[in-house]
């Protein structure tokens, strides 16, 4: 076992970085959730389990907790089923599906300031779709400004971006089903829908674990898209619990509460996480 | 025909679906008032007036924030690419009890909201002072959630290279690190493809570290930097557009470039 | 091909080293021995950048080798980022128009002395906390005036209303008309605030000018019935559609486009938008104060100003004299006149010492300053002591906007006097 010489310092010195860089932080958020840490004072002192009490009464915590359920169910939901369903429809390989598939991706390679510019461009007050709404004559709508509306575009928008993702992974587990399956179900007398689920369904089954799992951790940390396109508003309904602890941290200065709902947001994170892959897995077992 | 409809179909969905791309690329080259004219119209006549505006700002946003976004990005995927495959390749020789534990703790990594670590880590940085530096933020990007995701892809697909060349290599006298270099990595290149892409998409799309490790003064990234500098009232969408333009192009037209590796890579991490 | 991927490798070790050992802090630039300032600003639509860069350069003039570097708050909470900017170690030396009582815990802040506050300011401690002053009182507001459109009065036969009841029948009959009653800069806290912030200075402050000193010292509450039926007025504005529909998505620049583009009979704002009004919309449109029950005048009044200065900053002596400088620039103050309605409090220059072009709005309403009459505390808004406790001036904000979706007032006063509690005892 001499010639394991080399690799190991390597590796340790990645293991290194990864303790400083994200073990560390993350300790000493959890260390600074017992304490009534405020950056704008000297001297900051153990108070045991009170911010997590202070969380059970806090109206908007429950509100952003909500709000942020939503916007992860219903983006998980709608991504899937439309990048499945975009999957399909242009399952085919030649050079018009390709570049079909080559567009569907983009939203995804831009970063979500620069998709929540285009889209508060689109949706605000007098923007472009009011404008070409006016062009018709019709009265503007408040897109983004009025409580229901403001969820149902933010939802769309994360959705837009992560179809595009659900639908590259999706095409790509696609490529994995042998056509003999589909000759063989065919001949077996089997419909569409029946192909689907016999034949498709189970052979992307991974794909789809990825697809959900990503969605849901990737939805959970939304932060860019709601600060360029809603700012958390109107009357603080858009704001994701993400969101919210970091204005916990600068507008309230309590860097001891935020750090308590970081904590519970990661909870959240890596339960419904580990959850969903448990099940998926099992089902794909089974399928 | 049926074929026919469906190719007129599936262009129609697509289409519609890149219908905000295709505003924010036609009214880039739109003066303001053919953008609120009609939003959706080609760009007839053609004006490269939003461009200039945005390339001749004194801030130099779009071009420090290039400068930057490509160094901090490229810096970081080139120091965790070998770093995480050669990490990857550790944790595979390892017995299943260590690297069950190893895998455990690098799973936490895919889980962290990035706001959770982000103001531990900035105070780390500046106990070691290394606040508002490229390195601080590269380093940050190095030790954190992307090293995780790294190793996950590359276990994954060294879970699929056959023992046996791993083992004639040894017998043939070669070291741990060679066979990694000569050997592993070569045959990982895939799922290299996967993470270097992913991970310089990522980087680069970034919007938390950077804003608060490099902070307004040492100079943005471009992600950081369009959201600092479009203010809250900004209703100039030629300015808008241009500058989104130019934030944009180079993460697009690289996209476009690799995007065959880029399926390749989706396709087997997708099947693993 | 196994070289071109080792030279991969060793190119990105080496960056990695050379980084390391460079410790590499991209941009940033020394000028000779001269000092570098840093001073955060924000913009809206009066105060933009061009106003920024001139007043740097106005107000360095008289300074020998100081530069100033401008760093601006990517929204208008530029309260909450400068504290993201502390956090992050980058506390600027200069902050323009922050909430100073957030920082002072820390010591963050330096006080002006007294004797140049005495010399040069009409109210030297308008912007007192406890007896120090952290903003020069450079000028005035009356928050929130109402604006209203001469012309659509006029067409629907209304006149200004000096009672709440005259008020709320003023806006009745605009909305029986067709014209959204009562203009609301709804998407962002702090504009949204401005119905709240009228309310609760006219109706309670207007009573008891002591009531936030007296809510300090715990002897009022939130919850009072004066506080709960003054907010409740609002509520029921809500209910019967005065703001229009979609009131909380419009923002400060779109709301005072359409204001001035007649879509709306009335607005409340700070005296600050009587810069937007151009000489030529002036003849059409005039401010009155908030009416209360009996039509006793109240003026909610905020004395301003914008520069703080950082206490632990390496060059807390030449930012205190930038400060300075800036704060009494007449041609700084002649701008902030001209564009952002600043009523000028400055002891040596007279308003019409300035040479500033004012409409006949400003003067009309800075008649309200001179007067003698009423003048309580803006309430969420003024930097003296009667500011309210770290955050909690947000919290107000905020339920402005939650009046529009939330009909229980009393619950939503119960839960801003536990976050005072919380944020006042820290």
């Amino acid at each position: 076992m001499t010639r394991r010489g080399g690799l190991a310092p390597i590796a340790w010195l990645a293991v290194l970085l990864y303790a400083l860089f994200l073990v560390y932080p993350l300790c000493r958020s959890l260390f600074l959730s017992f304490t009534d840490r405020n950056p704008l004072k000297a001297d900051s002192t153990f108070v045991g389990l009170s911010n997590y009490l202070d969380m059970l009464d806090d109206p908007r915590l429950l509100a952003t907790l909500r709000f942020t359920l939503l916007v992860v169910v219903a983006v998980t939901v709608v991504a899937n089923v439309f990048g499945l369903a975009f999957a399909l429809l242009l399952n085919r390989n030649t050079a018009n599906y390709r570049v079909m598939r080559t567009l569907i991706f983009i939203p995804q390679v831009l970063s979500g300031v620069i998709v929540a510019f285009i889209w508060r461009s689109i949706l605000t007050q007098n923007g472009l779709l009011n404008a070409a709404l006016a062009q018709v004559d019709a009265r503007p709508v408040a897109w983004l400004g009025s409580t229901d509306l403001a969820t149902v575009s933010i939802c769309a928008v994360v959705s837009w971006m992560t179809i595009a993702f659900a639908t590259v992974v999706y095409s790509a587990a696609l490529r994995t089903v042998p056509p003999e399956l589909y000759e063989a179900a065919r001949v077996d007398g089997a419909g569409a829908l029946e192909r689907f689920r016999a034949v498709t369904l189970p052979m992307i089954a991974p794909g789809m674990t990825i697809n959900v799992v990503l969605c849901l951790i990737t939805t959970f940390k939304l932060y860019d898209v709601i600060a360029v396109l809603t700012g958390g508003g109107p009357a603080n309904t858009t704001q994701s619990t993400a969101y919210y602890l970091l204005e916990v941290a600068f507008t309230q200065n309590l860097f001891g509460y935020s750090s308590a709902i970081a904590m519970l947001l990661l909870a959240l994170t890596a339960g419904i996480a580990y959850t969903v892959t448990f099940l998926l897995r099992k089902r794909e077992a089974r399928l | 025909m049926i074929r026919r409809l469906h190719t007129g179909f599936a262009w129609l969905a697509t289409l519609l679906f890149c219908l905000p791309i295709y505003l924010a690329l036609v009214n880039a080259f739109k003066d303001q008032r053919q953008i609120l004219a009609n939003p959706a119209a080609p760009p007839a006549p053609f004006t490269l007036g939003n461009l200039t505006r945005a390339l001749q700002r004194p801030d130099l946003l779009v071009q420090a924030g290039l400068i930057n976004s490509v160094v901090v990005t490229a810096a970081s995927v080139l120091i965790l690419v070998p770093l995480s495959s050669a990490l990857s390749f550790y944790i595979s020789e390892r017995t299943p009890r260590v690297k069950a534990a190893l895998l455990a703790m690098f799973a936490l990594g895919l889980m962290v909201p990035p706001q959770v670590v982000l103001l531990p880590i900035v105070g780390l940085l500046q106990t070691v002072g290394l606040q508002h530096t490229y390195t601080g933020l590269i380093l940050a990007n190095v030790g954190g959630g992307y090293l995780s995701f790294a190793v996950f892809v590359y276990v994954g697909f060294l879970r699929g290279v056959p023992r046996e060349v791993i083992e004639a290599a040894r017998v043939d006298g070669a070291g741990d690190l060679r066979v990694w270099w000569q050997v592993v990595f070569p045959m990982v290149r895939p799922a290299t493809a996967t993470v270097a892409i992913f991970l310089g998409l990522w980087v680069w799309n970034d919007f938390l570290n950077p804003l608060f490790i490099l902070g307004p003064l040492k100079g943005q990234t471009i992600t950081t930097g369009v959201y600092l500098s479009v203010g809250t009232y900004s209703t100039d969408y030629g300015q808008l557009f241009g500058i989104m333009f130019l934030a944009a192009i180079i993460p697009v037209v690289g996209y476009l470039v690799s995007q065959r590796e880029f399926i390749h890579g989706l396709m087997s991490g997708a099947s693993k | 091909m196994p070289r071109t991927r080792r030279s991969v490798l060793l190119s990105a070790i080496s960056t990695a080293a050379l980084l390391a050992v460079a410790g590499c802090t991209p941009g940033e630039s020394s000028n000779g021995g001269g000092t570098t300032l840093t001073f955060l600003t924000f913009e809206t639509p009066a105060l933009t950048a061009k106003f920024w860069d001139d007043s740097i350069t106005d107000a360095t003039k008289q300074l020998d080798g100081v530069t100033v570097k401008k760093i601006v708050a990517p929204t208008s909470d530029r309260n909450a980022y400068a504290k993201q900017l502390q956090a992050s170690g980058q506390f600027p030396d200069v902050l323009a128009s922050i909430n100073p009582k957030d920082f002072l815990d820390a010591g963050l802040l330096q006080p002006f002395d007294q004797a140049w506050l005495d010399a040069n300011f009409l109210q030297p401690n308008g912007n007192a906390i406890n007896g120090k002053t952290y903003i020069p009182p450079t000028n005035s507001q009356i928050l929130p005036m109402v604006f209203y459109n001469k012309d659509l009065f006029a067409k629907h036969n209304l006149t200004v209303p000096t009672t709440w009841a005259q008020f709320a029948d003023v806006a009745a009959k605009l909305k029986a008309a067709g014209v959204t009653p009562i203009q609301l800069a709804g998407a962002e806290p702090w504009s949204a605030s401005m119905p709240l912030v009228g309310l609760v200075s006219a109706d309670v402050l207007g009573k008891n000018p002591n009531w936030i000193k007296d809510r300090y010292a715990g002897k009022v509450k939130f919850t009072d019935p004066d506080v709960v039926a003054a907010v409740t007025k609002q509520r029921n504005l809500v209910k019967a559609g005065a703001f229009g529909d979609g009131a909380l998505g419009v923002n400060y620049a779109d709301a005072n486009k359409q204001f001035l583009d007649g879509k709306s009979g009335m607005y409340l704002m700070g005296s600050w938008f009587i810069g937007q009004i151009t000489a030529a919309q002036a003849k059409s449109f005039g401010g009155f104060l908030l009416p209360t029950d009996d039509g006793k005048q109240i003026v909610p009044f905020n004395v301003g100003g914008t520069t703080s200065v950082n206490a632990k900053s390496a060059n807390a002596a030449k930012a205190a004299e930038f400060a300075k400088a800036w704060s009494l620039s007449p041609n700084n103050l002649k701008t902030l006149i001209e564009t952002d309605g600043a009523f000028p409090m400055l002891k040596t220059v007279k308003l019409e010492d300035f040479g500033a072009t004012v409409t006949p709005v400003f003067t009309d309403c800075y008649k309200y300053v001179q007067e003698n009459n009423t003048k309580v505390s803006s309430i969420g808004w003024v930097n003296n002591d009667d500011a309210l406790p770290p955050g909690v001036a947000d919290l107000f904000y905020a339920l402005s906007q939650q009046l529009f979706t939330n009909d229980d007032v009393k619950a939503q006063l119960a839960a801003l006097d536990t976050a005072w509690d919380k944020a006042a005892k820290k």
